[in-house]
């Protein structure tokens, strides 16, 4: 494109711009390895007056323009699909304010998820969203994902921490959005851009809600015969009453990839599957609420249960969960990350589902997930090198999904649809749903020039080839 | 009323019995008759559908608790109910989740919920709340400080927009970002956007274990410093600061605090209000007079506004309406100010201009957005009740005509008086 990277240039600095072919290599996908584009340039801008300025630059050259914050997200979100500029807003890492009585902090968006907390941790109070990326994950990506994490069964995910936003419009005009009491007049368009892929605009300033650091934690491993024991406590958990930071399984199969890693948290490998619990809150309030987790535990076949005694123990216990994804890379050059959410009360019939969908398929698909959500990820090792298996990984993909679907389920609960499942959304919604988003995007960026080819389904998928949407005949929908 | 012909047509999509002429209602002075009544979520997409064809903007009504939210409707003959559409149709006890029509009333599915452990965390004022009209109003009651606002709530909607076509968002799960959340869009849109068929809802469970504590005549500086502190606590629920006009001018306010969780939080945090508040046991009776007064204005006719702070600025914004002569009910850890003003008989410009300078006076102590709730039709002329959006309104603009090309939906009613 002559002459466009020589006005990118002329905003950002030459050092801030790159367009050359190795420099864009590194942008040709985010965390979703499969889905690959290249850009035409990439700018890393500092202050929003820049961001306007790009903007305005991709429109006069007719280029679309995509956001980017670190390039972790899991459904191919930031990679630009059409070509045009990816604008990455790491180098806006500014946390601006902090407010410890009032409990908020306006940052740039590319402050990284964890050095938020850290930021604030001296006030006693931490950034609750925490996404398993979120070491390097920016608060930028984070809305536009409305990323969540293992603990969003207690706190939610990032769309209810998101007090207020500034929001650069795809036709270059700045407005704000929200407020920090978190009541504006007017539609709730901060929780509409949260969690809209970067599709809306681009982000250059969030005001979030800073949340107070519990006073006590524990968290409890409990093994398992089989999975669907394992399942079983998590619905004696949840109809307890009680609600737990966070409720995780982790299956026989990441066990054993996780036990033969560095990762290795001394789980026994015949452990049919992993319940990870934990609780927060005032000191008083736990003890009954670990004997209770114990009784739980017991009644549904625990076969052992234990109470990390430290930090150190309790970090041995998570590293088991974090640390999956890790171990996966022993098996296989690529792992295709899956998410999807079923209510929890099918989560057993669904995982026996997934499973001999990967068996039929001959892949090595294994579970690690968020129980207490229902937020299922299921895992596959291939090596995409082989064109069979490959096509193998994508099919056994789609019938995931579709068996999440069945079961009163949707196709993303944190990863996003991006350009990764665009053409499944007809699983879930019929031609008039999507219509209605349509309307929502065509209110922000009525060209479509940000972020194209994501969310909605590419023209060949549309309108009446998708059978398998739901209608009205099925009200109220997924019961 | 509505010509003769289009009242037959109306009376050809719904059926007879669904289009009621003798019910005339007024919405800011303004008489709408008929009402309709659609029986179901189809006929409502069909009566959409009619309105659409015959042009006939409508005025969207729930329970009619909140009817008096909003600008006057502009150029609007016909009122929709969503009463008939009713009943609570899936509750799954296991995974804390439930869908129900709009017209069902709040109190129909927390007493649906209750026995199986659960809770709707929704208390707006106004015994005949319903589902959808709470929701299209995002009207929260005290418990929202604990439990959140209307729009955590909300799993999915199914929405009838402006032409009939009937939609739906979200979903059942308790984590989803498959698309756009237009649950956050159609929340608190006052109708304007589309109108709400039913919606699945994120139950809370009920706890263990709830107390209800009371102290009452602090000096207004102390209330708000300690009623901000009970916020903090981990059991609390609701922590409200109340002062009610009488007694000679008396600056005194009394503070109410909701505890709920489990035994021991709640214990330990009941002694700690009982020494640091000097508050005793109350009967449940203190809070929904309380919640009830949040929703009233003084002889139903005067003005009530809503001004959100940050909780820091409680105190100032407080003490000015308190001063400008308000009855005022603050929410320190929610970050809310209710203040209702007596108007006199007539149309009183003078004392309108009180308040105002009153209300105008807390914002610029710290205050951010102001709605005027509740206001007599002669006092609503010439304002925006929800202020200026500023930045946002071209947005929100735009993003009207999308969703309701024609302006059928609440036209003039909402921020904007779009």
């Amino acid at each position: 494109m002559p002459g466009l990277v020589e006005r990118l240039r002329g905003i950002v600095g030459g050092g801030a711009c790159l367009a050359r072919p190795e420099e864009l290599l590194v942008y040709e996908c985010d965390g979703l390895t499969l889905h690959r584009a290249q850009p035409t340039a990439v700018v890393l801008p500092r202050t929003r007056d820049e961001v306007c300025r790009i903007v305005r630059a991709c429109r006069e050259f007719g280029v679309p323009f995509v956001p980017r914050g670190a390039g972790t997200g899991l459904s191919g979100g930031a990679v630009a699909q059409r070509g045009g500029v990816v604008i990455e807003c790491s180098r806006m890492d500014r946390i601006i304010e902090v407010q410890p009585i009032d409990r908020y902090a306006v940052v740039e968006p590319g402050v990284v998820n964890a050095d938020l907390s850290k930021a604030v941790a001296p006030h006693g109070l931490f950034y609750a969203p925490d996404p398993s990326s979120q070491l390097v994950c920016t608060i930028g990506g984070n809305v536009a994902e409305n990323s969540g994490g293992p603990h969003t069964l207690k706190y939610g995910t990032t769309t209810n921490h998101v007090l207020a936003l500034e929001l650069v419009l795809p036709d270059g005009e700045v407005v704000e959005l929200g407020s920090r009491s978190g009541f504006a007049n007017g539609y709730d368009l901060v929780g509409a851009v949260v969690g809209s892929e970067g599709t809306l605009g681009i982000v250059t300033q969030v005001t979030v809600r800073l949340t107070p650091l519990p006073e006590r934690v524990e968290t409890l491993l409990a093994i398992f015969p089989d999975v669907v024991s394992a399942c079983r406590a998590v619905g004696g958990v949840i109809e307890s009453g009680m609600v737990p930071a966070a409720l995780e399984i982790i299956d026989q199969r990441t066990i054993a990839a996780v036990e033969a890693s560095v990762y290795a948290a001394g789980l026994p490998l015949d452990a049919g599957a992993v319940l990870l619990v934990e609780l927060d809150g005032p000191a008083c309030a736990l003890p009954a609420q670990v004997l209770r987790i114990r009784e739980i535990a017991a009644a549904s076949g625990a076969s052992r249960i234990e109470l990390a005694r430290d930090a150190s123990e309790r970090q041995r216990f998570w590293r088991a969960r974090k640390g999956a994804f890790g171990a996966m890379g022993r098996l296989a050059p690529d792992l295709y990350v899956h998410d999807a959410v079923v209510p929890r009360a099918r989560l057993p019939e669904v995982l026996a589902q997934i499973c001999a969908i990967g068996d039929r398929h001959g892949l090595r698909l294994s579970n690690v997930f968020h129980a207490g959500d229902g937020n299922l990820h299921p895992n596959i090792s291939f090596d995409r090198r082989d064109p069979g298996e490959l096509a193998r990984v994508l099919a056994a993909g789609v019938e995931i999904l579709e068996a999440c679907v069945a079961a009163g389920g949707v196709i993303t609960g944190e990863h996003g649809i991006g350009s990764e499942k665009r053409d499944f959304m007809g699983l879930v919604f019929a031609d008039a749903d999507l219509d209605a988003m349509k309307r929502l995007r065509a209110g922000f960026d009525p060209d479509g020039v940000c972020n194209p080819e994501k969310i909605f389904p590419s023209t060949r998928f549309c309108a009446e080839s998708n059978p398998k949407a739901r209608g009205y005949e099925r009200v109220p929908f997924g019961s | 009323m509505i010509p003769a012909p289009a009242l037959r047509a109306l009376r050809d999509a719904l059926g007879a019995e669904c289009v009621r002429e003798d019910e005339r209602v007024l919405v800011d002075g303004e008489p709408l008759a008929p009402t309709l009544l659609p029986a179901d979520a189809e006929a409502l997409a069909a009566a959409l559908a009619a309105l659409t064809q015959l042009s006939l903007p409508c005025v969207i009504r729930g329970g009619g608790s909140r009817l008096e939210l909003g600008n006057p409707p502009r150029g609007a003959a016909v009122l929709l109910s969503t009463a008939s559409l009713a009943g609570v149709d899936v509750f799954d006890a296991s995974e804390g989740v439930c869908h129900a029509r709009a017209g069902t009333p709040l109190a129909e599915i927390e007493a649906c919920v209750a026995p199986a452990g659960w809770q709707l965390p929704l208390d707006p004022p106004g015994p005949a709340s319903t589902l959808g009209g709470a929701l299209a109003a995002a009207a929260l009651g005290p418990r929202a400080q604990g439990f959140g606002r209307p729009r955590d709530c909300v799993l999915g909607l199914e929405v009838a927009l402006a032409n009939g076509t009937r939609t739906r968002c979200g979903g059942r799960v308790v984590k989803n970002v498959t698309g756009y959340d237009l649950n956050k869009l159609y929340t608190g849109s006052l109708g304007t956007l589309g109108v709400i068929e039913g919606a699945w809802l994120r139950l809370r469970p009920r706890p263990a274990r709830v107390e209800l504590l009371e102290a009452a005549s602090l000096e207004p500086s102390t209330a708000c410093a300690r009623a901000f502190a009970a916020s903090r606590r981990s059991a609390t629920r609701v922590a409200l600061v109340h002062a009610a006009r009488g007694g000679a001018g008396e600056r005194r306010l009394r503070v109410v605090v909701e505890l709920a969780g489990d035994e021991a939080s709640v214990a330990q945090d009941a002694a700690w209000c009982a020494c640091e508040l000097g508050a005793k046991l109350a009967p449940a009776s203190v809070l929904e007079n309380l919640r009830e007064l949040q929703g009233a204005t003084p002889d139903g006719r005067g003005l009530r506004f809503r001004i959100a702070v940050l909780p820091s600025r409680c105190e100032a914004a407080l003490s000015r309406l308190w001063q400008a002569g308000a009855d005022v009910l603050g929410h320190p850890g929610l970050g809310l100010v209710y203040a209702s003003f007596a108007l006199p008989d007539g149309e009183d410009s003078a004392a309108l201009a009180a308040a105002f300078l009153g209300v105008e006076d807390a914002v610029s102590a710290g205050a951010g957005a102001v709605v005027l709730e509740a206001a007599p039709a002669w006092a609503k002329r010439g304002r925006d009740v929800f202020g200026d959006l500023a930045g946002a309104l071209p947005l929100v603009r735009r993003l009207k005509r999308l969703f309701d090309p024609a302006g059928l939906l609440n036209p003039g009613r909402y921020a904007g008086h779009l």
